[in-house]
């Protein structure tokens, strides 16, 4: 009788932890529905455009694919501040390796000056003992200094190199190549994520780094390829940005890193570690470019869109705190 | 001697305190008093009452019926604040020292002087001067970073800030444990001191020798209850281990076939100072080791060493023969070691997962399917481990935060159930867990052992380390004092080497 009880008490807690967890993930989801409605009502013929859902997703696509390697940097319960300044290192490392008309050699060139950058960080994270929140503000900084630098503080063009340029405006069967990119790479993301052995890995250093180690987990090659991924993601970044721009700014992606690290923490990924959703974070990148969009067609002043974003930025860290 | 004492006051008077937990009782009327400048030793094994009686004195915790006088006046239970306004103060044996300060700073801590709202520096130096005087450590410098001291000085601050409350009634938990020979006489002195002038401490410790050496009187406690009290002249040391021993035993251990001769584990002469010192033993299949201990005689810090969590300052490992890079948990695992450690919320465990994903973390190599995981798989498999182990129906898709501790152990040992090591360690495997659960727990170690695998546990529960380990390694100050099989040592004569203060040597047979 009385373990009858218990025992329902116990099965009716869960159900309530269960539903609050479940309304938790979907929340985005609504917000995202108000922002949809809001807008059909307030612009329906400008808003609800197909064209203006890819501009919409094309202006998401550069933080989006920062956003990706954060999700894996914060997973591990760590943080990369350096992401907006690789932008600009690896798309002007890409301008000068392009510079003779290889559209190829930009984008090997921007891809391996991300990596490379990003392995510096996780170098100096794992072996160098150093926090990740200092190693990648010094990056920042490097990262920044790097690009102005090698570029003599004047953007490159790559007006000539077409590779680059379908980046940022080619499409395919009419959907624009950076939304196929994000899109594409979220989906890779999520499968790293949730369907493989390195994902569950990435998140079980974060949530419990000294369970990890004894479970056999070797943490610090772990630790090393999250940073290095995010710096990929830079590079990837970069070659969206350049490609839209059709040129290299060695000032591009300032502040990148804080909106790709809202978008993450929004999205419902622990900030703590031990818990990561992609498709969280892909809400939450569409959620501020929706709020972005949604205010500009307003004609709302930027410094109001500043502000918004700054107040669901706190709104979803209280209710990411209820949760736990 | 005796009549002197009784005419001095009595300081606190514990009457008949009970105190029950669900499904335990922890403390059962028990009778306490302490009067003032006396030191009444309390002792106890692990799970006798001791830390329950001292926190219902210091208002940690509530008891469930009793009452607590001091200085003749009810003590309002279950407040701390109330507690340490009058002087009773603790110190507990995990120092709660900001370490990151100097001397002075902890001794004023949430008390400081302060002049024109602003921190009174100078005068909160002079004073913790002049109270390390008053306890004759005038040498230690309140300027300087508690970091900076050895674990005794670091004591002796405690001990100082206890002053700076106007202590009248010192409730020390096992002082000596992190202490060597000499720093033990340096606190008995200033112990001396305090009781000169006044003061009441309960010293709670397992060393009986520093009973009969500053104890005014003895107190022991077995199952919550009070089963010897008076002056330790009347009581030999032998007569307070036979009153410690002999806890009833609430399950009953599986039988066992005997281990085989097969060599799986051995470990020669490994050194991690300041922790443990030449331990070699070995570890035969099918076997299951204990090592009895208490706690920071450096037996948790022995498994994480020969798992490599730990790097050994000497000696080596061999599994199968065959001898283990140091320093490599990794490398331990793909060798056939397994390890469930003492805390598993904290080393262990990812409470946000379900306990099929973490059953599934020591392994997930085996669920690869390609790049991809195949988690139909992983969840079936886990599944069937969670069941074979006994785990609540239903848990394998549950998070894990939600369950019992007995079940979070499970969900441990289901892990390492899927895994089949050679070799599993076992840190207190029991601990926190119903004894539903427990009887559980020993079936499924007993199966793994029947299967072949060479089983090393520490627990600090004596009688079942005797009624389960085929043998019993007894450790004392970080060294192996006696080797025995479970059967050939009684729980009395465990207990008296592992409490017991002498050279090493002369005892180790």
């Amino acid at each position: 009788m009385t373990d009858a009880v218990t025992r329902n008490d116990q099965t009716a807690a869960d159900d309530r932890t269960r539903r609050r967890i479940y309304i938790q993930e979907y929340a985005l989801v609504g917000v995202l529905i108000v922002l949809i409605v809001a807008g059909s009502i307030a612009k329906p013929s400008a808003f609800l455009s197909s064209s203006n859902l890819f501009t919409v997703l094309t202006q998401a696509s550069v933080v989006g694919v920062l956003a990706i390697g954060m999700t894996f940097v914060i997973a591990s319960s760590g943080i990369d501040l350096s992401v907006g300044s690789l932008v600009a290192a690896a798309g002007i490392a890409g301008g000068l390796l392009g510079d003779g008309g290889s559209g190829m050699a930009f984008i090997l060139g921007a891809l391996g000056f991300g990596l490379l950058l990003g392995s510096i960080n996780g170098f100096a994270i794992t072996f160098g003992r150093v926090v990740p929140f200092i190693a990648t503000l010094a990056m920042l900084t490097i990262g920044r200094g790097l690009a102005l630098r090698m570029s003599g503080k004047t953007p490159i063009s790559v007006i000539l190199l077409d590779q680059v340029r379908w980046f940022g405006n080619g499409k395919v069967l009419g959907i624009p190549a950076p939304v196929i990119v994000l899109i594409g790479l979220t989906a890779i993301g999520w499968v790293v994520l949730n369907r493989t052995a390195y994902g569950r890995y990435v998140v079980a250093i974060g949530g419990n780094r000294e369970a990890a180690r004894i479970a056999g987990i070797r943490v610090r090659p772990i630790v090393f390829s999250v940073y290095a991924l995010s710096g990929l993601c830079a590079g990837i970044s970069a070659i969206l940005i350049t490609g839209r721009l059709a040129s290299a700014s060695p000032v591009a992606g300032a502040l990148y890193e804080l909106d790709a690290i809202a978008a993450v923490v929004i999205g419902g990924t622990s900030l703590a570690g031990g818990r990561a959703t992609m498709v969280g974070t892909f809400l939450g990148v569409m959620t501020f470019a929706l709020i972005f969009n949604l205010l500009n067609l307003l004609n709302i002043p930027t410094e109001y869109q500043l502000i918004v974003k700054g107040v669901i930025v706190l709104i979803a860290v209280v209710a990411q705190r209820r949760d736990s | 001697m005796i009549d002197e004492r009784n005419e001095t006051e009595v300081l606190l008077s514990v009457r008949g305190i009970t105190k029950e937990y669900p499904g335990l009782r922890a403390l059962d009327g028990v009778n306490f008093d302490v009067r003032r400048g006396e030191v009444h030793c309390l002792l106890g094994q692990n799970g006798a009452g001791k830390s329950t009686l001292i926190k219902c004195v210091s208002g940690l915790v509530e008891p469930t019926a009793g009452e607590i006088l001091f200085e003749g006046n009810p003590l309002p239970s279950s407040s701390t604040g109330a507690a340490l306004s009058r002087g009773i103060v603790t110190i507990y044996q995990e120092l709660d020292l900001v370490t990151d300060l100097t001397v002075y700073e902890n001794v004023w801590l949430g008390h400081e002087f302060k002049s024109r709202g602003l921190l009174d520096k100078t005068r909160m130096i002079d004073e913790t001067r002049s109270l390390l005087n008053r306890i004759g450590h005038e040498e230690l410098d309140p300027r300087v970073r508690v970091d900076q001291l050895s674990p005794a000085a670091q004591q002796i601050v405690s001990i100082a800030r206890a002053l700076s409350r106007s202590v009248r009634l010192l409730i020390m938990d096992e002082p000596s444990a992190v202490l060597g020979d000499r720093e033990i006489e340096g606190l008995f002195e200033v112990v001396k001191r305090l009781t000169a002038e006044g003061v009441g401490v309960i010293y709670i410790s397992h060393r009986l020798d520093e009973v009969s050496r500053i104890g005014d009187r003895v107190t022991v406690l077995k199952d919550g209850s009070t089963v010897l009290s008076g002056v330790p002249a009347d009581h030999p040391p032998e007569e307070i281990v036979r009153a410690m021993v002999g806890r009833r035993l609430d399950h009953v251990f599986p039988d066992r076939a005997p281990s085989t001769e097969e060599v799986v584990l051995e470990v020669k002469g490994l050194t991690l100072r300041p922790h443990f010192t030449d331990v070699s033993f070995t570890l035969k299949k099918g076997e299951i080791l204990g090592i009895a201990g208490l706690v920071g005689s450096g037996r948790s810090e022995l498994m994480r060493a020969i798992y490599g969590l730990e790097v050994p300052d000497e000696g080596e490992v061999f599994v199968d023969g065959r001898p283990l890079a140091p320093g490599r948990p990794h490398v331990a695992l793909a060798n056939g070691l397994g390890f469930a450690p003492e805390d598993r919320k904290s080393q262990a465990l990812l409470l946000h997962w379900t306990s099929a994903k973490n059953v599934s973390l020591a392994d997930l190599k085996r669920f690869r399917r390609g790049l991809l995981l195949n988690i139909g798989e992983e969840r079936k498999r886990a599944g069937e481990q969670l069941d074979a182990i006994g785990t609540e129906p239903g848990s394998t898709d549950r998070q894990v935060r939600e369950l019992s501790g007995g079940n979070q152990q499970k969900v441990v040992l289901a892990r390492w159930l899927l895994r089949a090591p050679g070799v599993l360690f076992l840190d207190e495997p029991t601990r926190g867990v119903d004894v539903g659960a427990k009887t559980e727990i020993y079936r499924v170690v007993a199966e793994l052992a029947e299967k072949g695998l060479g089983i090393l546990m520490v627990s600090s529960e004596f009688p079942e380390l005797l009624g389960f380990c085929d043998r019993i390694l007894v450790t004392r100050d970080g060294r192996i004092v006696r080797e025995a099989k479970g059967g050939e040592i009684s729980e009395e004569e465990v207990l008296s080497l592992v409490v017991r203060r002498e050279p090493v040597a002369e005892v180790a047979t």
